[in-house]
């Protein structure tokens, strides 16, 4: 489901089928590489968007964490845990945080849930069948982690 | 006397220049506006085309995967949105089926579940339809997958919305 108060109201209503959030994680800098920092959240919200719409009836798309790269590393790490923390203790067993930006693949074992990391790939440059195209394959990839996922107890906090 | 019949006031004169020049802004300042307000109501009702998607010789018994677009108009904007039908042929009747859910719509597979070979399966809720879009019994599903409205022509397929059985 998506951030919107009409699938909200979707939601209300059969909350006991959707027990899964998705957040995606954006990263922000106007200084330097600014172009690969917006490709890099193009990238991730084509992904969930794609994901969102396999398994629109078990899992919400929480809108992006969005964060300065030049932040403290541990604000960042300790700002999506409160983010986490909260949506688990309110409804969600399952967490997935998605993103482009590898810096969170270094913090990975801290991350109380699963992270995907897709190193993002310039789409611009590609023509509309063939982008799609590898997004398929990319999500014919992605899908499995989630469904299997589902197979495992959801982790404690 | 005739001439007197035919005498316009300056008063007369002036009021009827008004009234005509006055008359033209009004109308010429509220036509716009009811044009406006009339436009949407005269548009057809959010019609979609018809798209064409597979060839009727691609076509087998086991359902396949086809995915097209269509543009949709939501209350900002034009977008296209990727669209998936799963067609098959039995004898001479062609069937396409929406891939969406009817439980929570998810988004179901042909023969994705090695427990319950060919029939649609849905991994958010294990909800199944059978071959022909029958929901299973027992599963979360309580109405069968809607069917595209289609049309052929010249032995291609053309799809348009999904349509509720």
């Amino acid at each position: 489901m998506k951030w919107t108060a009409q699938q909200m109201d979707m939601y209300l209503s059969s909350k006991e089928y959707v027990d899964t959030a998705i957040i995606p994680l954006i990263p922000l800098d106007w200084k330097n590489d600014a172009k690969g920092i917006v490709s890099m959240g193009e990238f991730t919200s084509i992904l969930v968007d794609e994901i969102e719409r396999q398994f629109k009836g078990r899992l919400f798309q929480i809108a992006p964490y969005t964060y300065l790269t030049e932040e403290e590393e541990q604000d960042k790490l300790n700002r999506l845990l409160t983010w986490d923390k909260h949506f688990f203790k309110h409804g969600f067993k399952h967490i997935v945080y998605i993103t482009s930006d590898s810096f969170w693949k270094t913090v990975e074992k801290d991350l109380p849930d699963m992270l995907i990391w897709v190193p993002s790939l310039s789409l611009e440059t590609m023509d509309d069948s063939y982008a799609k195209q590898i997004i398929d394959q990319q999500l014919k990839q992605l899908l499995p982690l989630i469904t299997n996922k589902w197979q495992e107890e959801p982790i404690e906090r | 006397m005739s001439e007197k019949e035919h005498k316009v006031s300056r008063r007369q004169f002036l009021s009827y220049t008004l009234m005509g020049v006055g008359g033209f802004m009004a109308a010429g300042m509220i036509s716009p506006m009811v044009r406006f307000a009339l436009d949407p109501a005269l548009e057809a009702g959010g019609e979609i085309d018809l798209v064409q998607v597979a060839t009727v010789d691609e076509l087998t018994d086991e359902p396949q995967r086809f995915d097209f677009s269509v543009e949709v108009e939501d209350a900002w904007y034009t977008s296209e949105q990727s669209r998936t039908a799963w067609i098959y042929r039995e004898g001479d009747e062609i069937i396409a089926l929406s891939p969406t859910c009817t439980h929570l719509g998810c988004t179901v597979g042909w023969d994705t579940n090695e427990e319950h070979p060919n029939q649609f399966f849905c991994p958010c809720h294990l909800g199944r339809f059978e071959k022909d879009g029958t929901n299973v019994p027992d599963t979360p599903p309580t109405r069968p997958l809607d069917v595209y409205e289609m049309e052929i022509q010249d032995g291609a397929i053309y799809l348009g919305r999904p349509i509720r059985r």
